[in-house]
């Protein structure tokens, strides 16, 4: 069997007493969309906190291609090729549109103060190179994005944030790349074309794999080969969402008792 | 021996009430605004020369031994115009910065502080000269076999008074629930029906009036004012806050302590350790700083993601 | 290729070149004028036609595009032109000593303002210090050349390596505390270094240390007035000559660094250090950077200071003197190098011009920074964004 590309074993986290991820196990493949999905507050957003190196687990592990990770600082974890949105989009609102996407390559760029002072043709070269590519890469995402590339970030709407901090996780080159609810605040159209935008990148990047907080259903529905179910800190349910779904623990937890009722 | 012992142990608490004093004004403002009020300590070394002033307006007293009343009268009268004086800073400068960086509140604030410097060296008589400034309370208190200088006693037992009615009035009744409303969020307090200017306002005064009982300590303390002493004031009333971790009343009194446990130390300790206070001082807020990020009593700041 | 897009420009506007050299020469004759101005009045007038340039500017932003693309367009002609106007501006202000000095003064705490823009402007970290720092050079080169008999040159680049050693130092706790947290670390540091000058016997006490002697190059010393082609510069022109260059010096490394990798992350921090991380930056070393490049040019600028005064004391490094500089980039315009060295020389000149007022003249000029703060919170000159590819 091929290593996975992430492999969390029983990480947990405890704010004070109150344990907020509790021994969370979690697979993914490469080129694989997973989508994790639970009430608010379950423990979802810690979970990529977590991964991402935001906080420290209090116990387990995380391994990206079989290396671990665990307790790496942000930016190295960051370096090593997992890229996120967050669910409250943080974008740097008073630089362009284009230099927030530039920023996402700080990761493979290599220009320190040394080479800017005093080889400024050297660190001119690579930062027009990534500018090029990352308007190749805005104009993938939204001809819209690309053509205001030049005005603040801050002034977008959220559907064009969500899309901006998406092309900006892309300019990293990642291998694992997750999204903290990028369908909210978007309407019906945007989330078909925010599934169609997930599709194609995937296509053009083969390898890389999404690990996705959602709570749209349609988009649950439709796009991960695999669901992870998240309730009181604690993983409740994994499978394919047509399995998962019917699984009476699950609708409890995170449709409700009516819903249960109901079925 | 003993005496000495107790000398420097009053000299310790009395830099700690005045420190504590100055020090609870830069927490509770920030602990509502999250500004740092950088003229806080200039705004209270107003204080001392208004009580100047209105000895010598009202009593027509320019120096000597004078009574009791007219002393109380002028520092009344000071407390009361420098907290006034509070509440027209913030209407005037700071309020204009509740929505802009900390940065730019930090600077005009510096900028404040200068200006009320300029304006009592420039307007008050004499105002860059340093003015003698009468003592408070003289004599001695005998309580048992101690005998102790009357001045200490009545600063620490005023400051332990004035402390405890701070947070009486911050805990239990209603205007201090609405303070710790509005600190806590001032939009939803608006929905609840509180008008945060007023809030503002009411803290301004009470920050400003602390502060201005410890700048006339200090006076009073030192028998000396001038017009520039408010700067290293605000800067030890500050570090103590901070110390304290900013925005806990507890912690800024704690830190107040400690910088003038300092002070009082290397001033006993040292030779030429006078000149040294300041250095030993700071020396101390770097070091706290490092260990304790946010602070003795502060929270430590878990950012939302 | 270009001249069509020259033509098509200069059918609807002015060129750029008569526009670029109009904005120069303009901004030099206002500002020897300004420096040469005896008469309050005059001074006023000045002041009244400076508020007015900028109110227009307020109002019709445009004129400030117009000016920005036209320096885009004739980049060329604007960096000679300028060079040329820097060198022969002591002529112009015909051996005033006292105008060559304010100018001087005025050049060193642009390279100070500029220093502390890297920290400031560009990444938002609060630095109450830059006065130490600046100070630490300053001693540094100065026991270097009074006790071991260093030459101004070699004083030089040991000042910034002593100073920039400071500045990690004081980075370091940046690790962990932040804001006002930061904000205090800072000041405490500067009046630590501050009264330990002022108490130590080595860095000679409040008195400081006199006798420094001056530099000289090539066999000519700084002393001397500068005799050229029949023309005599006083000796302050040596001095003039060496801060301009100093600033020459920082503008490009500003330009540089604001212009790579380095400025981005630092912006990026500015804007969101937790997002920054995880794009990423090494939030901690790029706040530990700034804080040692702040420092190496401080020590420059301290350096220069110390050699020209020849006599430096612990007054001349003191807190208010770092919330001067702090002062001077928010003024000018955060992370904007034009907007910052305008503050700079704006704080500089202005409490010295309003000597008549005497006794008022820092509460003028406090009051003036309220009332800037309130009423144009971004600055003299608000900062702009980046462009790529040739693109303004």
């Amino acid at each position: 069997m091929t290593t996975p590309l992430l492999k969390l074993s029983g990480l947990g986290i405890r704010f004070g007493g109150l344990v907020a991820l509790d021994a969370v196990d979690l697979t993914v493949a490469p080129s694989t969309i997973t989508c994790i999905i639970g009430p608010n507050g379950a423990g979802k957003s810690t979970l990529f906190n977590l991964i991402t190196g935001i906080y420290r687990p209090t116990s387990g592990t995380v391994a990206l291609q079989g290396d671990p990770i665990t307790g790496l600082p942000a930016h190295r974890i960051a370096a090593r090729g997992i890229a996120r949105t967050f669910q409250s989009s943080r974008l740097f609102e008073d630089l362009s549109i284009l230099d927030n996407v530039i920023i996402g390559m700080h990761g493979r760029t290599r220009t320190d103060v040394l080479t800017a002072l005093l080889r400024p043709a050297k660190s001119r070269r690579e930062l027009e190179a990534c500018a090029a590519e990352a308007e190749t890469i805005l104009r993938g995402i939204s001809d819209e994005l690309f053509a205001r590339r030049y005005q603040p970030a801050g002034i977008l709407p959220q559907a064009d944030r969500r899309r901006l901090e998406i092309a900006r996780a892309l300019a990293s080159h990642p291998k694992l790349i997750l999204l903290d609810e990028p369908s909210s605040g978007m309407d019906d159209r945007d989330t078909a074309a925010l599934m169609a935008d997930i599709r194609r990148v995937m296509a053009d990047n083969p390898g890389l794999s999404f690990l996705i907080i959602e709570h749209d259903m349609r988009l649950v529905a439709e796009l991960p080969d695999n669901v992870v179910v998240i309730d009181y800190g604690k993983k409740i349910a994994e499978g394919d969402f047509a399995t998962v779904r019917q699984l009476p623990r699950v609708q409890q937890a995170y449709l409700g008792q009516k819903a249960v009722e109901h079925a | 021996m003993e005496s000495l012992i107790l000398q420097h142990l009053l000299n310790w608490l009395v830099l700690g009430s005045i420190y504590a004093l100055v020090a609870l004004g830069f927490s509770l403002l920030f602990g509502l605004l999250n500004v740092i009020h950088f003229s806080h300590g200039d705004v209270s070394m107003i204080a001392p020369f208004v009580a100047l002033g209105s000895l010598q307006a009202i009593f027509g007293i320019t120096g000597g031994a004078m009574g009791v009343l007219p002393i109380l009268a002028a520092l009344a009268i000071a407390i009361l115009v420098t907290g006034l004086i509070g509440i027209g800073a913030d209407k005037l400068v700071i309020s204009r910065f509740r929505r802009s960086p900390a940065m730019m509140a930090l600077v005009a604030t510096v900028a404040l502080g200068t200006v009320i410097r300029e304006l009592i060296r420039g307007f008050y008589p004499q105002g860059s000269n340093p003015k003698a400034f009468p003592a408070i309370a003289q004599g001695f208190l005998e309580i048992g076999p101690l005998r102790l200088p009357a001045q200490p006693v009545l600063i620490v037992g005023t400051t332990v008074l004035v402390v405890a009615l701070m947070y009486g009035l911050m805990q239990k009744t209603p205007i201090g629930t609405r303070i710790r409303a509005v600190a806590e969020d001032a939009a939803t307090a608006r929905l609840m029906g509180i008008t945060p200017s007023r809030i503002f306002a009411f803290t301004f005064f009470l920050a400003s009036a602390a502060g201005a009982l410890g700048a006339l300590f200090f006076a009073s303390h030192a028998g000396v004012v001038r017009f520039d002493f408010g700067v290293q004031l605000g800067l030890i009333g500050f570090s103590a806050a901070v110390i304290g971790g900013l925005g806990s009343m507890t912690g800024a009194i704690l830190g107040a302590l400690a910088i003038a446990g300092i002070e009082s130390i290397v001033q006993a300790n040292i030779a030429d350790g006078a000149s040294y206070r300041l250095v030993f001082a700071f020396l101390l807020v770097i070091l706290m700083l490092c260990l304790r990020p946010s602070g003795l009593l502060g929270k430590p700041v878990f950012e939302k993601v | 290729m270009s001249t069509t897009l020259t033509n098509i420009h200069s059918r609807t506007t002015l060129p750029a070149s008569l526009i670029v050299a109009a904005t120069e020469i303009g901004g030099a004759i206002l500002l020897g004028a300004f420096l040469l101005a005896e008469s309050t009045p005059l001074v006023v007038a000045l002041l009244a036609v400076m508020g007015a340039l900028f109110a227009a500017m307020q109002y019709r932003p445009q004129i400030e595009e117009v000016i920005v693309a036209a320096f885009h367009d004739a980049r060329g002609l604007a960096t000679a032109l300028a060079v040329a106007i820097v060198l022969i501006y002591p002529f112009f202000l015909g051996g005033n000593t006292y105008a060559l000095h304010l100018l001087i003064v005025s050049l060193l705490y642009s390279v100070l303002a500029l220093a502390l823009n890297f920290q400031l402007g560009s990444a938002n970290i609060p630095n109450f210090a830059t006065g130490a720092t600046y100070g630490i050079g300053a001693y540094t080169s100065a026991l270097l050349a009074i006790h071991l008999g260093w030459s101004f040159w070699a004083t030089l680049p040991a000042a910034a390596i002593v100073a920039t050693v400071f500045g990690f130092l004081l980075g370091i706790p940046s690790m962990r505390t932040r804001d006002s947290y930061l904000a205090l670390v800072t000041i405490a540091f500067g009046i630590v270094i501050h009264q330990m000058l002022n108490n130590l016997s080595w860095t000679g006490g409040p008195n400081g240390l006199v006798g420094i002697p001056a530099p000289s190059l090539l066999g000519h010393s700084f002393m001397r007035p500068i005799e050229l082609f029949g023309f005599r510069l006083p000796s302050q022109a040596n001095f003039y000559y060496l801060s301009a260059a100093l600033l020459g010096l920082a503008i490009l490394s500003a330009k540089r660094l604001h212009e790579s990798r380095v400025g981005l992350a630092w912006n990026a921090i500015r804007a969101d250090e937790l997002a920054a991380k995880c794009q990423g930056i090494n939030v901690v070393w790029y706040k530990i950077l700034a804080f040692g490049v702040d420092a190496f040019l401080a020590a420059f600028a301290g350096t220069i200071y110390a050699f020209y005064i020849s006599y430096i004391s612990p007054d001349n490094f003191t807190f208010l003197v770092s919330v001067t500089i702090m002062t001077m980039v928010i003024v000018g315009g955060m992370d904007n190098t034009l907007g910052v060295i305008l503050g700079a020389f704006l704080l500089t000149m202005l409490p010295e011009k309003l000597r008549v007022f005497s006794d008022y003249r820092l509460l003028f000029v406090s009051v003036v920074v309220i009332l800037f703060l309130i009423l144009r919170p971004k600055g003299l000159f608000p900062q702009r964004q980046r462009h790529y590819g040739g693109q303004r």
